[in-house]
């Protein structure tokens, strides 16, 4: 087709458009963000370089190290609660039980609803006087264990968790679903002559078959936990007194509430670093044990 | 051994069905509550409501300016869609179908955006916008949701194209059509099962974005759904039932949205997830 009269002006011309509009809103503001955290900055007026200054005072801000410690609670809950879960789930599902249709279609539905109805329908259920939660308890009598699901900085971050991990399950269940599907049926069969059955064949064999799967899922639930905002903003909107902060609610109250640019895009460059980070000691860990 | 498999059976059936209990209640305990008065759902959240108090939904409706966040939605979500499905599916077809200088840079620049946290480009993208004046428009959200979802798009609609059979233009060629002319009417009509795949998913996300919204929209008139909810559930604190029916008037199109496109949304947005 290279011979086509034409034909390197029309790709060219075809792909600039997508290539300006990507590579002008996706990629340049990403450097941009990088130039802006060096600089004291409120948008108007004019902008005073300042080093690494807004880093050293980020590093020094306890509230930043509390938002960082509220990002590793939602990581490792969303690790414990998602992946094994929706393991499990897809297991379970693989075995050609009747209904199964009808489970991952519900398992998968508050995937597809945004996080802000997700956070508002969990709001009203964690309501302390008129909550669903607390009136369940209540229900069943065990109104000790009712709380203040938002407002109890003990217990705040873990009612996030689980609405994230309500959230994100079905996700992760379809993708090892996906995964178990691909497993050619020999396998099982040459399991099954051998002898493994139950849950020595799921540890011995399937699982280690998905192993790339569930890797590819651990580092996907990872990156996502750093991008955690929504929730998070409508749940608690970081409170009380910041103890629900996490990087990305830090970032934009430094910018968009006091008007911090320079200082907001220094975190936003940290979040970045901080997943990078995250994400390629996971991927590592993955691979050496591979080899 | 047969015992132990029946028993093992109950057990799974009561696990799936207590893991399909959580995933619903919420759902349904907001969409019942939602026909109830208020003194009704103060007395108990359970209970079925006597009446079904649709007036419920006509004032969230009128209240909460629902017709005006659903036709900027609408605008958004289908304004950035074409663009991105149609720029998307141009370009995947010259990075599957022809050899160029590039091609490879081309693609892996592209794929480089599906580990982009947009995040960070957050701050950035207001400046500009209040620079160009284009702060507070709907080109405020559909350049960025365009820009975004074009590394995704580019993907699945590339591995589509690359796995058709190469002799596809050669009845285009003989007829003397251009490059477009074939990408028209012989390409995309044959892509279109992966078109349905990209079509639904950038739907779903523009749809449920909030972040940029939030940052770049600020007059009531332009407000999108997510956005609209989230500002009228935090200003009518006083009644639960109202913001219910609020949510639900929102939350209903959606569910039904999946339930008909259930299959593609799934493979879909798993294809996001693993490969973005």
């Amino acid at each position: 087709m290279n011979t086509l009269k034409g034909t390197r002006a029309a790709i060219f011309f075809g792909m600039l458009p997508a290539l300006l509009i990507y590579i002008g809103i996706a990629i340049i503001p990403i450097f941009v963000s990088l130039y802006y955290s060096f600089f004291n900055w409120d948008g108007i007026s004019a902008k005073s370089a300042v080093g690494f200054d807004n880093y050293v005072r980020i590093f020094n801000d306890s509230v930043f190290w509390l938002s960082v410690k509220n990002n590793i609670i939602i990581m490792v809950t969303g690790l414990i609660g998602q992946i094994p879960l929706g393991l499990l789930l897809a297991l379970l599902l693989n075995r050609n039980l009747r209904g199964s249709t009808f489970f991952r279609t519900v398992g998968f539905m508050p995937v597809v609803i945004s996080s802000v109805m997700v956070s508002l329908i969990w709001g009203m259920i964690y309501n302390s006087e008129y909550g669903f939660m607390n009136a369940l308890l209540g229900f069943f009598g065990l109104d000790s264990w009712q709380r203040n699901w938002l407002g109890d900085t003990s217990i705040s971050m873990y009612s996030v968790s689980l609405a994230y991990i309500w959230q994100n399950c079905g996700l992760y269940m379809v993708i090892f679903l996906a995964a178990l599907q691909n497993i050619p049926g020999e396998v099982n069969e040459a399991a099954e002559l051998d002898g493994a059955t139950g849950l020595r064949r799921v540890f011995r064999i399937t699982i280690p078959m998905i192993r790339s799967t569930i890797l590819v899922a651990v580092v996907y639930s990872i990156s996502n936990s750093f991008r955690v905002f929504d929730l998070v903003q409508i749940l608690t909107g970081g409170g009380p007194a910041h103890m629900t902060e996490v990087m990305t609610i830090y970032m934009y109250n430094h910018a968009f509430v006091s008007r911090q640019f320079g200082y907001g895009s220094a975190a936003s460059m940290l979040i970045l670093l901080f997943s990078l980070i995250v994400v390629s000691l996971v991927n590592r860990l993955g691979r050496e044990k591979d080899s | 051994m047969s015992n132990n498999s029946n028993w093992f059976r109950v057990l799974t059936y009561v696990f799936l069905s207590a893991f399909a209990l959580f995933n619903i209640v919420p759902l349904f305990y907001m969409i019942v509550d939602s026909f109830k008065t208020e003194p009704e759902y103060a007395a108990s959240p359970f209970s079925l409501p006597t009446k079904l108090h649709f007036e419920n939904y006509a004032k969230a409706w009128d209240i909460a300016n629902m017709d005006t966040y659903f036709m900027n939605s609408l605008i958004i979500t289908f304004g950035s869609l074409i663009i991105t499905v149609l720029l998307g599916s141009l370009t995947a077809f010259f990075l599957a179908r022809f050899k160029f200088r590039f091609r490879k840079s081309t693609f892996a620049i592209f794929l480089l955006g599906m580990l982009v946290p947009i995040h960070a480009t957050l701050i950035p993208i207001f400046l500009i916008m209040k620079n160009i004046g284009l702060l507070d428009t709907y080109w405020s959200l559909i350049l960025p949701y365009t820009a975004f979802h074009l590394s995704l798009t580019i993907f699945i609609l590339e591995g589509f194209m690359q796995g058709l059979p190469k002799d596809l233009e050669e009845s285009g060629v003989m007829d003397g059509a251009g490059v477009y002319r074939i990408f028209w009417s012989i390409i995309l009509p044959i892509a279109r099962p992966a078109m349905a795949t990209v079509i639904i998913l950038n739907f779903i996300y523009n749809w449920n974005e909030y972040l940029f919204a939030l940052v770049l929209i600020s007059s009531e008139a332009l407000k999108t759904l997510p956005l609209g909810l989230a500002n009228f559930v935090g200003v009518e604190t006083a009644s639960m039932t109202l913001q219910m029916s609020a949510l639900a008037i929102a939350l209903v199109p959606i569910i039904i949205f999946y339930l008909l496109l259930q299959k593609q949304l799934v493979t879909g947005m798993t294809a996001g997830a693993v490969k973005g």
